[in-house]
């Protein structure tokens, strides 16, 4: 596969799944905050 | 007036919408429109489009249900009076939409069924037009109803029923399943492309870019238009379901993570579906972008083609991709019939023990011109004047009422009090123009090709049936608007 298609991969992973987990992250982590208020 | 429902947590909030935003459209629109438009240099626009109008449009819609605590129609009412038709309208266009999707997964019913024989033979395309649909000659004739796929159509509305009937509650845990079996699913698609002959030949078609294609302004256009509409967006549904929000519940967060999820299921799907069309043409000893195909051509010709050549366990990969295309459709299909069910609540205070069944029911009998001889065309016909025009027009009005008569400033600040991501003055700026005005340009555009060229190559009185449709259901929204509910 040429490299141009490795890195439209790696870009397109990063950008939906990278994101996705971030704000899953943060999402679980203002429930916790809120769950110990 | 019954007390409203609320989701049993936000998990099974942020489920609903993705299980509404992820559809057949995923599997068998994005990967041909990403491999058709620049392949992986498609990702650019699509990510800006991303940016710039399918995540703020989602925190509007989310941010206006959840204020107000109702469907679109008195959502609407209580932004500004007069406004209360946008909602109707938003309902009319879904209403139409429910009409027909469930048609496209009755066919799915029945291929799950045939994929245990693999029935098809080698054919696909003689089986699918003249065996399965028994096509007649146009939309003109609707040469008798094709009896399997009305009896798939009555499974169908029979599962949305079981869905709704409980209330929101149940969705959120029926939404469990169907979100992720789907996931699973193609994990298991695409490990098995992934292991066929020919794959890589298959992903280099979908992922190698081709940049100069950026610059071409039906590239945007097409960005624009998949994000639009693969989230979901305008047709009411994101409104009702936050409306199911308890007061103190977040906004952007919720509405970033249902878009990247939505968007990052369309890419998986991608790899699955050109892994599969990769091994396709290297076995049939031609180019990948000869079997190349998106829609109904890409499911119900190519996709069973694909099965059959399979070197082992063909049938059980065909049963798999048929119940993937089921749970995938289901959750959409019963996200189109809530806002519609909850609009007549809210404004009459209906009961849903009436209010349901007898939609259902209407939208099986409606259904069955679909499942004529004749049915596939009007479903391409009604597919085509909604998601262009009616959709289109219902997101362009909802950016105008919000951001210049009830000030997107307004609900910005609103969103910020409750968010765990605060939205800057950029939002405004998408809302009030950047978004309309892409919807807009979209919406002449379509209009100026179907003017010059009619559409799908269909007589031109469908033109006139299709704008007439798109007419009528102006007209209805102004009319249920003049009805006063209850509160009034």
């Amino acid at each position: 596969m040429p490299v141009s298609a490795i890195v439209m991969l790696i870009f397109g992973c990063v950008v939906l799944y990278g994101g996705l987990i971030f704000c899953l992250r943060r999402a679980i982590k203002s429930s916790r905050r809120s769950e110990r208020r | 007036m019954e007390e409203r429902e609320r989701w049993g947590s936000r998990a099974g909030f942020v489920m609903a919408s993705i299980g509404a935003a992820i559809g057949l459209g995923n599997v068998w629109r994005f990967p041909y429109i990403c491999y058709a438009n620049g392949g992986g240099a498609f990702l650019i626009p699509y990510f800006v489009a991303l940016l710039t109008a399918g995540i703020p449009l989602m925190i509007l819609e989310f941010a206006l249900g959840r204020k107000t605590q109702t469907g679109a129609p008195s959502a609407f009412f209580q932004v500004t009076k007069g406004s209360e038709w946008i909602g109707w309208l938003s309902l009319f266009a879904v209403m139409l939409i429910f009409l027909y999707y469930p048609t496209i997964m009755a066919w799915s019913v029945n291929y799950a069924v045939y994929s245990a024989t693999l029935k098809w033979g080698a054919d696909t395309q003689h089986f699918f037009h003249n065996q399965f649909l028994q096509l007649s000659g146009g939309p003109e004739i609707l040469g008798g109803i094709r009896w399997p796929v009305l009896a798939g159509l009555a499974v169908v509305w029979i599962a949305i029923y079981l869905c709704l009937f409980k209330g929101v509650k149940a969705v959120g845990k029926v939404v469990m399943w169907t979100v992720t079996i789907p996931w699973v699913i193609l994990i298991i698609m695409v490990v098995r492309g992934l292991t066929l002959p020919g794959a890589l030949d298959g992903l280099k078609f979908y992922l190698t870019p081709d940049f100069s294609v950026l610059l071409k302004p039906n590239v945007w256009l097409a960005a624009y238009g998949q994000v639009f509409f693969t989230l979901s967006l305008a047709m009411g549904t994101l409104i009702v379901y936050s409306s199911y929000l308890p007061k103190k519940s977040d906004i952007s967060n919720n509405a970033y993570i249902t878009s990247l999820a939505n968007c990052g299921t369309s890419f998986f799907a991608g790899f699955a579906v050109f892994s599969t069309l990769g091994y396709l043409a290297q076995s049939m000893g031609v180019g990948v972008p000869e079997v190349t195909q998106s829609g109904f051509g890409l499911a119900f010709v190519t996709y069973p083609m694909v099965i059959q050549l399979l070197p082992f366990w063909a049938p059980f990969f065909g049963v798999l991709f048929f119940i993937m295309l089921l749970t995938l459709g289901i959750d959409s299909a019963f996200s189109q019939v809530e806002p519609f069910v909850a609009g007549f609540i809210d404004k009459w205070y209906f009961s849903k023990k009436w209010v349901l069944p007898s939609v259902c029911t209407f939208g099986f009998l409606v259904g069955v011109l679909f499942t004529t001889r004749g049915g596939f065309y009007w479903l391409d016909i009604v597919d085509y004047f909604t998601c262009t025009f009616g959709l289109c027009l219902v997101g362009f009005l909802e950016c105008v009422t919000i951001g210049y008569i009830y000030k997107a400033r307004k609900i910005r600040e609103y969103v910020n009090e409750v968010s765990e991501f605060r939205i800057g003055k950029w939002w405004d700026v998408m809302i009030m123009i950047v978004t309309p005005a892409i919807l807009g340009i979209s919406f002449v555009w379509e209009l100026v090709k179907l003017i010059q060229h009619g559409y799908g190559g269909y007589p031109r009185w469908i033109s006139f049936i299709g704008v007439g449709i798109i007419a009528l259901i102006i007209v209805l929204s102004f009319v249920l608007m003049k009805i006063k509910g209850k509160e009034e």
